[in-house]
């Protein structure tokens, strides 16, 4: 494919107004006369209010208005994701008394200032009736149920040869097997820009600057709690400052914020505290994953049973589908079962976190293949080039597209994989310990329907426009980027715009789903006005072709051409005296004929050491080759697999939400408690990509980069602290006790 | 935040008796921190960051710190980083840039504890609420203490600093409201709970530290800090270790040894020190000082391991300090 922008690296056309500070975020608006919005969050679990006392904080300084369930403003149930909405919040807060969770909305309090607001909250006090919560393991699993399907299939999926009636009598009677238990704690998404909403009405149209994922779903479901007609809502939002899944549901601060602003007749603007991001915007539910993997002496697996246990909340189900999504079809395999129940707690709602399913799914799955191939005393590599997939198991379909034997290759070479030394605790430098460990990576490919907008202008420029949302993964760029490579255009020639309800719609950014999606509508439409222009240029009367034959004018790199002629189209557009000739078009999502799969895949090395005395693990460095289908911004998908990594490195070492099991809060509500990676644990993360463009998959050829990041990563640094000390963690993040004290029959790491 | 008076003060003379709900603020690192979190609530909050208690010196007593020199300043001074490396390497490690630009020596030694039920004004926390019990003890306490704690507390003090001022015997110079002044060893500053977690030192109302003095460790003396965190940077410690080493030959003729991330207060630990001085410094040595490491530790749900990783930190500073790796 001889592309002339796509693949190359291009820098953001919004990077200066990030670094400057003139990229203006949801919460940046100040619109005349606003007033602002501040939470009141429950502090007990379950039961209900018995009384709010308000009277103090409605005196406040600059209090504009206290709402409580005992002075509510209405709020409607969300329309459901059948209908169109979102998958955020099922029950509009201040309508009931009732308690679901810790740090629920129970309440708003509007203020003159954020302050005012602020300080009049904590100054409202609240009885409760409390009942016991469910917060632990134990309590829940009593509890569990299997939901009725998982990823279209059932909640069971089984692949059995022919003659076999259990995959238990393959485990049991296979010549070599493991079975072992994986077990992560809830994660935040903990983006860097907090959510906000600012609401401001003119009569009855609402105009709404948010943080979302999702311009149109947002607009969609925000007017259903409201109870007005999406028609009328202009949301607006042209930045986001990460998002990571918690921005891919409109969450009820957006409508409670909307309808104090409709009650006050005047803008209103709620920004959630770090805190509130723990209770009201979702997690990544915890996971206990048990995986049984059989195999003959040589190495070719014979079974692959993956039984997951995932957290959901009493009041929102979410299935983090960890096994469904990884080990259904990752290896090759006769007999293959994958299973997951759910098992509910007292706690706000979880939601997809990045790669959901996969980043826990393949923590288990990577991790137990390490395990065997120790036990098989195979390189892991070679193990997994022994089982790999040509065809979906069960399905028997291809993938459209799969280049996973060429990442490990590529990634092996280039990561030095040879020097490795397979026996465990050898390398000792200086007071650290050295080790290796690799994952493969993968994530589904998802095409959504999507459309966009073209338009020639009569100055020699384009525009593409689509209501899709840039969440800091460099979306603008990419909108400028596909409409140059299929107007033939210089990049600063294309006029890129995004985040506005106004422009055609597109779907949530989730799922790495928006460069194929939208990108494949702005090639429509970009091809589309092409041929806008061409029967223009031969049917106005004032154009230089008037009463050529379309079909023998062509248009290439701006100019329309026939015989021996050659016109911009900015010239044409001028002599017919039009601005602009412009294609809105839509495309379907990508329909599931049963013919290909469709995944993105990838192999990721890492070096880690591990100190012998105290056993902090730092990772030393991380090569990751990923096989995405066409790149699109060279430069911005390198950053979303280092960003990947990054976050990968925090699920294996750092990140734990500590469910405070008594009162079912979260102890770490913070940045200083909640680790994220800062950059001193970051090393440096070589990235590869092999560049084959899916066209099978999508008319730009590419397949997504959002997500695959994060998936092996955590794996490939389990390993590599096995590889490093000897010492097998189940059990997520790594942190030193979990090295020092080990379980029963596993070596503690020792002071050499 | 509550509303609160503010006044700055540019000379000592200007400060006068405090009133019960008085707060002093430098960096206001702390200080602000928890009055939006509305943990402290003053009436009154006095800035002394123009009072004229800035200074580094280096004299044949020791060094002189003024406490409002900041956490930047004192870490990358010459005479510092020359012959207290212990003070630096402490400070580097504590906080992140922008935080040890702004926050204070003296406010370094009296910032509040991290525990979150603390933090949290919905918790119950005998610190801030005398009497109202301690959840910390049966709830979320990996990062909490196994040395000085009590039925009432066992929150960790989580200064760096402090454990660095204490191997090294730092003396504390406070002056009082009536202008009294006087000199109390940092060793005796803190205290232990007890059944009394709001008191956390011996200043009395009002009462500034206004310098820290630090004797000159003896000729040939290394000193090191060795702070063991989850993440390689911007953490409290999970423990650490400010160890002094004086060799005579292959022998210890003195070493010393104190350990933050593990006491309610920073925590000197001479036996250990004493186990070490004229002996080899070997790995049998060290294994066998450090084992005395967690003496009298009481270990809670999450946090036992800290009894085996301070052994553990103490062994891997003195062998960092000895050239040992």
């Amino acid at each position: 494919m001889n592309y002339q922008v796509l693949g190359k690296p291009r820098d953001r056309v919004d990077g200066r107004l990030k670094v400057t500070g003139s990229a203006l975020y949801a919460g940046d608006r100040h619109p005349e006369n606003l007033a602002y919005g501040y939470l009141v969050t429950s502090c007990v679990a379950k039961g209900s209010i018995r009384s709010m006392d308000t009277s103090k904080a409605e005196q406040g300084p600059g209090v504009v208005a206290v709402y409580t369930p005992f002075r509510p403003l209405k709020l409607y149930a969300p329309l459901s994701r059948e209908e169109g909405g979102g998958p955020g919040d099922e029950q509009p807060p201040l309508q009931d008394r009732g308690i679901r969770f810790y740090g629920q909305i129970i309440g708003l309090v509007v203020a003159n200032s954020f302050e005012q607001a602020r300080d009049a909250a904590a100054l409202i006090r609240t009885e409760y009736d409390p009942a016991k919560p469910v917060l632990t393991w134990d309590e829940g699993l009593p509890h569990a149920f299997a939901p009725k399907s998982i990823e279209e299939e059932g909640s069971t999926a089984t692949v059995l040869a022919p003659g076999v009636t259990h995959i238990d009598d393959v485990i049991r009677q296979a010549p070599v097997s493991i079975e072992v238990t994986y077990r992560e704690p809830m994660n935040h998404h903990n983006p860097m820009e907090p959510h906000a909403t600012t609401a401001i009405w003119d009569g009855d149209r609402l105009e709404i600057y948010e943080a979302t994922q999702g311009i149109i779903s947002h607009r969609r479901t925000v007017a259903s709690v409201l109870g007005v007609d999406e028609d009328r809502v202009h949301l607006l939002c042209p930045f986001v400052g990460g998002g990571f899944g918690c921005k891919g549901s409109m969450w009820m601060h957006s409508p409670v914020t909307a309808a104090a602003a409709r009650d006050l007749k005047r803008p209103v603007k709620t920004v959630l505290t770090r805190e509130q991001m723990f209770t009201l915007v979702g997690h990544r539910p915890a996971l206990i994953q048990q995986v049984a993997l059989a195999a003959t002496p040589d190495g070719a697996l014979q079974a692959v049973k993956h039984e997951v246990q995932s957290t959901v909340a009493t009041s929102k189900v979410f299935i983090e589908a960890a096994a469904h999504r990884t080990s259904r079809f990752l290896y090759k395999s006769p007999n293959i079962q994958v299973s997951q129940k759910l098992v509910p707690l007292d706690v706000g709602p979880p939601t997809f976190m990045r790669a959901p399913g996969v980043a826990p799914g393949m923590f288990a799955l990577e991790c137990a293949m390490d395990e065997l191939a120790v036990k098989l005393n195979l390189d892991p590599v070679e193990l997994r080039m022994r089982n790999y997939a040509e065809i979906f198991p069960g399905k028997n379909v291809p993938w459209s597209s799969k280049n996973l034997a060429e990442c490990y290759r590529i990634g092996a070479e280039k990561f030095g994989w040879s020097q490795r030394r397979s026996e465990p605790g050898v390398r000792l430098e200086g007071e650290w310990l050295a080790g290796v460990g690799m994952a493969s990576a993968l994530y589904p490919a998802h095409r959504g329907g999507a459309s966009a907008k073209v338009r020639l202008l009569a100055d020699g420029t384009a525009e593409v426009s689509s209501a899709t949302q840039d969440l800091g993964t460099g979306t603008w760029t990419v909108l400028a980027m596909v409409g140059a490579e299929y107007l033939g255009l210089p990049v600063d020639r294309v006029r890129p715009a995004l985040g506005d309800s106004m422009f055609p719609p597109a779907p949530v950014s989730g799922g790495s789903q928006t460069v194929a999606s939208v990108g494949t509508a702005v090639r429509k439409a970009a091809e589309s006005a092409i041929q806008k222009l061409i029967r223009l240029a031969v049917s106005n009367a004032k154009s230089p072709m008037h009463g050529l034959a379309p079909e023998t004018v062509s248009y290439d790199a701006g100019y329309l051409a026939a015989d021996n002629r050659r016109v911009a189209f900015a010239d044409v557009l001028n002599a017919v005296d039009r601005g602009a000739v412009e294609a809105v078009e839509s495309i379907d999502p990508l329909s599931h004929d049963g013919r290909y799969a469709y995944h993105s895949f990838g192999a990721q090395y890492c070096e880690v050491k591990v100190n012998r005395y105290t056993a902090e693990v730092r990772v030393q460095r991380v090569t990751t080759v990923m096989d995405i289908g066409q790149v699109v911004n060279l430069k911005t998908a390198r950053s979303q697999v280092m960003g990947g990594v990054v976050f990968g490195i925090g699920l294996a070492l750092l990140e734990q939400s500590l469910l405070e099991t008594g009162s079912g809060r979260f102890a770490n509500a913070n940045m200083s408690e909640y680790l994220v990676a800062t950059n001193a644990d970051v090393p440096y993360i070589d990235v590869a990509f092999v560049e084959k463009p899916d066209l099978v998959f999508s008319p730009v050829g590419a397949r997504g980069v959002g997500e695959i990041g994060i998936s092996g990563i955590p794996a490939a640094v389990a390993n590599a602290v096995y590889n490093a000390t000897g010492k097998r963690v189940r059990e997520f993040p790594i942190t030193p006790e979990k090295l020092l004290l080990g379980e029963s029959g596993s070596p503690r790491i020792s002071v050499i | 935040m509550r509303p609160f008076r503010f006044t700055a003060v540019t000379s000592l003379d200007q400060l006068g008796p405090p009133g019960p709900q008085t707060s002093f603020i430098a960096g206001g690192t702390t200080v602000v921190d928890l009055m939006k979190l509305e943990v402290m609530t003053p009436d009154e909050l006095v800035a002394i960051d123009q009072l004229p208690l800035r200074g580094i010196r280096e004299d044949a007593g020791g060094l002189r710190l003024g406490a409002l020199e900041t956490m930047s300043a004192v870490a990358a001074h010459p005479a510092v980083a020359g012959g207290y490396q212990v003070i630096s390497e402490s400070l580097l490690q504590s906080a992140s840039a922008q935080l040890r630009n702004m926050a204070t020596i003296g406010g370094n030694l009296l910032q509040r504890t991290r525990c979150s039920y603390f933090r949290d004004v919905h918790s119950a926390c005998n610190k801030r609420v005398p009497g109202s019990g301690c959840p910390a003890i049966t709830g979320e306490n990996r990062m909490l203490a196994i040395l000085g704690t009590s039925a009432s507390c066992i929150a960790t003090n989580p200064s760096d600093l402090a454990v660095a001022l204490v191997v090294l015997d730092a003396q504390l110079r406070l002056r009082g409201t009536g202008g009294g002044v006087r000199t109390v060893p940092l060793r005796d500053f803190y205290l232990e709970p007890g059944d009394r977690p709001d008191r956390e030192n011996v200043l009395q109302p009002g009462e500034l530290i206004t310098e820290v003095l630090v004797p000159r460790p003896a000729a040939g003396t290394k000193t090191g800090y060795v702070k063991v965190r989850d993440r390689a940077s911007y953490e409290f410690a999970l423990t650490s270790a400010a160890v002094v080493l004086n060799m005579d030959g292959d022998r210890v003729r003195k070493a010393e040894v104190a350990v933050g991330g593990v006491g309610t207060k920073p925590w000197l630990l001479p036996q250990v020190g004493a186990a070490l001085n004229g002996r080899a410094l070997d790995r049998t040595n060290l294994e066998a000082a450090a084992s005395l490491a967690a003496n009298g530790a009481k270990r809670y749900p999450d946090n036992g391991f800290k009894v085996e990783l301070i052994q553990r930190t103490v062994v891997r500073a003195f062998s960092r300090l000895g050239g040992l790796v």
